[in-house]
């Protein structure tokens, strides 16, 4: 019986009714305020389990309402506000439609209480999402966005698959915590997995994000990296693996963020970072590292929805995310510089910004249960973090060498999301307590003592003179028009070069098997028509004294033998 | 980092407020300034090291100034690494296309491209 308001629902009626108002404020109006009923729907929502009925003799839950998912709800819909904000003046009715629907999804997933209604939201986020790269509409977004489809959806088919093995082990079809090691556990580890970016299943992310639109990419940023982090939260809490899969993410994409030159890409690798910290988090499974994902989540939808606002805000004024053809726009595009300066202080982890108070969560647990080796890498990823979206990412499209692009400021309402975000980040990073109460676990942890303060503000500002050091010295790599070579290289080149190559083999093989036995044929024929052709020896009309005399021989032989 | 580059003449007066207040920027030796201060900032932190009781997990932790050769030799480290790896897989902006968003220009009709002159 559905005895409380899907939130989901909401999100599907304003999709569907929202084609039908006029284009333009009213229909901007009307699309954010969605997610700000949302908001109010989940915070008013009962803990427990609502929304549940059954269908073909399986019971679904619509709704577990928990603290677990209720955080990620309520900055879920938060963000949609926030990303519908900075979309104000996009009048294209798909990708106003579809970002709510997106959103929808998303916000579906998290409160569903079994694999089945998990699964549906899940290729739901997927089929709804791609729409914000053909948004684009171009080809390379098409391919781009058909790329990403098949990824998506392939993520949701091993789910399924994973969903009916589970089924027939345990009869059940519930989403609770799991232990890895049937093959079932393991599909829907690996569908978990695709759409949380581990190292080698991580290519569709910095392939499609930068090529979504400008206000698309802010929305993808959020969701579907998110929900993973939450199915797993939820499904994989504690499992070790985890911790060396995480450690692995924070550190295999900074390398490519260094040397990235679209910024869209840049800031992509660093979200791909960011959810190796979480997924560290996760695979430690302690309160407080649970605690330290979640809010280090929350604190990084908000981050990194700014950076990809401001950075999309310059391409929105410019034509360009590239950082070869940007430089010295801090003149006339002030205010986004700020917000992108408050955007990269709080994913560098700068005292009185976000993520200050989150990220140390996880690494203060990676190093009370003994992680050291982990907890050194997350620091250097750290440093990581700083030097592509800390200092690369405002350095070189606001200062660095003057591009010559005078774009005016951005438009009032990206401004405003961005003013929006970037106070939420402050707010958060001065105050973390009202987040830390959303938490599922009681947070017993003071992020600011002088330890903590002294030893990151020694971190980051070694890091700036690091890289000032090697700016002043040429050593730091230019920005160069390129692309770098990533593990998509064996599917996009690598496997069809494979496939052309099997091909022409085949063909040869197939080509010479024909030859030759049309070769043999024709030897056959030609032999057959030397023989009993109209020349042939054989077909050649004998006399019939030469019959005789044959005769004769065969006769005498065959008496010959009978004396014998 | 070079400033031959070409560039227009740009009018204060047509600058938001906060550009015109951060056109200062614009003298290389305020720059130098700012690269000075970090300097004193350094040191100033190392100094710290010896001002406080550290609270630590690890021995390492207390050896004083520890954080900041980690997170120096670290973000060294890394940007040359990167720096080597680009040698590897760079590859023309054309190299995926016209499958890659990569060498395209973005659509004229999603962008509002004004200018301060505008």
């Amino acid at each position: 019986m559905i005895d409380l308001f899907p939130p989901f629902l909401l999100f599907v009626a304003g999709a569907a009714l929202l084609p039908f108002i006029p284009n333009g404020h009213p229909r901007a109006l009307a699309a954010a305020s969605v997610p700000v009923i949302s908001v109010y729907l989940i915070w008013m929502m009962p803990e427990g389990m609502h929304g549940q009925f059954t269908l073909v003799g399986q019971e679904l839950t619509l709704l577990r309402v928990d603290k677990l998912s209720t955080i990620f709800g309520l900055i879920f819909s938060l963000a949609a506000f926030l990303g519908l904000i900075f979309a104000w003046y996009v009048r294209d009715t798909i990708q106003q439609t579809m970002s709510l629907l997106y959103a929808g999804t998303a916000i579906g997933a998290v409160f569903a209480g079994d694999l089945i209604s998990l699964f549906i939201f899940w290729e739901g986020t997927a089929i709804a999402s791609v729409f914000l790269i053909w948004a684009r509409r171009t080809e390379g977004a098409y391919w781009t966005g058909m790329r990403y489809l098949i990824v998506q959806v392939g993520s949701g088919v091993i789910l399924l698959a994973g969903m009916v093995l589970q089924y027939n082990e345990t009869g059940s079809m519930a989403f609770e915590a799991m232990t890895l090691g049937s093959p079932a556990t393991w599909a829907i580890f690996i569908a978990f997995g695709v759409k949380c970016a581990f190292p080698l299943l991580h290519n569709w992310m910095p392939d499609a994000y930068p090529a979504a639109t400008v206000t698309g990419t802010v929305i993808l940023s959020v969701f579907t990296t998110k929900l993973a982090i939450y199915a797993l939260a939820r499904g994989f809490a504690g499992t070790e693996i985890l911790i060396y899969i995480g450690a692995t993410m924070a550190i295999f994409p900074v390398f490519y963020a260094v040397i990235e030159n679209d910024l869209r890409r840049v800031l992509t690798y660093s979200l791909n970072q960011q959810l190796g910290f979480m997924v560290v988090g996760i695979g430690v499974g302690t309160e407080l590292a649970l605690n330290g994902t979640i809010a280090h989540a929350f604190a990084s939808i908000l981050y990194q929805a700014l950076l990809f606002m401001s950075i999309g805000a310059v391409l929105f004024r410019t034509g360009t995310a590239k950082a070869s053809e940007l430089g010295g726009l801090y003149k006339t595009m002030p205010l986004t510089m700020v917000f992108c300066v408050i955007g990269a202080a709080s994913i560098s982890s700068f005292p009185l910004f976000s993520g200050f108070v989150s990220k140390s969560l996880i690494l203060s647990a990676s190093m009370q249960e003994g992680y050291y080796i982990v907890w050194g890498i997350l620091l250097f990823a750290s440093a990581g973090a700083f030097i592509h979206s800390g200092i690369k990412v405002p350095f070189f499209a606001f200062f660095a060498q003057d591009s010559g692009l005078r774009p005016k400021e951005a438009p009032w309402n990206m401004l405003l999301a961005m003013g929006l975000t970037a106070s939420l980040c402050i707010a958060i990073g001065v105050y973390p307590y009202p987040l830390y109460a959303l938490l599922p676990y009681d947070v017993d942890y003071v992020p600011y003592t002088t330890t903590h303060v002294v030893t990151q503000l020694q971190l980051l500002f070694f890091y700036m003179l690091a890289f000032v050091v090697l700016m002043k010295t040429g050593i730091y790599p230019p920005e160069l028009k390129s692309v770098n070579l990533d593990f998509d290289w064996t599917y996009r080149k690598l496997g069809p070069a494979i496939i052309r190559s099997v091909r022409s083999l085949i063909q040869a093989v197939w080509g010479a098997l024909i030859g030759a036995s049309l070769r043999g044929l024709n030897f056959g024929v030609a032999t057959l028509e030397r023989a009993h052709g109209t020349e042939g020896p054989l077909a050649r009309a004998w006399p019939t004294g030469s019959m005789v005399l044959w005769i004769a021989v065969l006769l005498g032989g065959v008496l010959l033998l009978n004396y014998m | 980092m070079s400033t031959e580059m070409k560039t227009p003449e740009t009018d204060p007066a047509k600058l938001p407020w906060l550009g015109r207040k951060l056109l200062w920027l614009d003298n290389m030796k305020n720059v130098d300034r700012i690269i000075y201060a970090l300097f004193v900032l350094c040191a100033g932190l190392i100094a710290a090291d010896f001002m406080y009781s550290k609270k630590s997990y690890l021995a390492i932790e207390d050896i004083p100034g520890f954080y900041a050769a980690y997170g120096f030799f670290m973000s060294a480290a890394l940007i040359i690494f990167a720096r080597v790896m680009r040698v590897f897989l760079k590859r023309d902006e054309t190299y995926y296309s016209p499958k890659d968003v990569e060498s395209e220009a973005y659509p004229e009709d999603q962008l509002s491209r004004e200018t301060i002159n505008d």
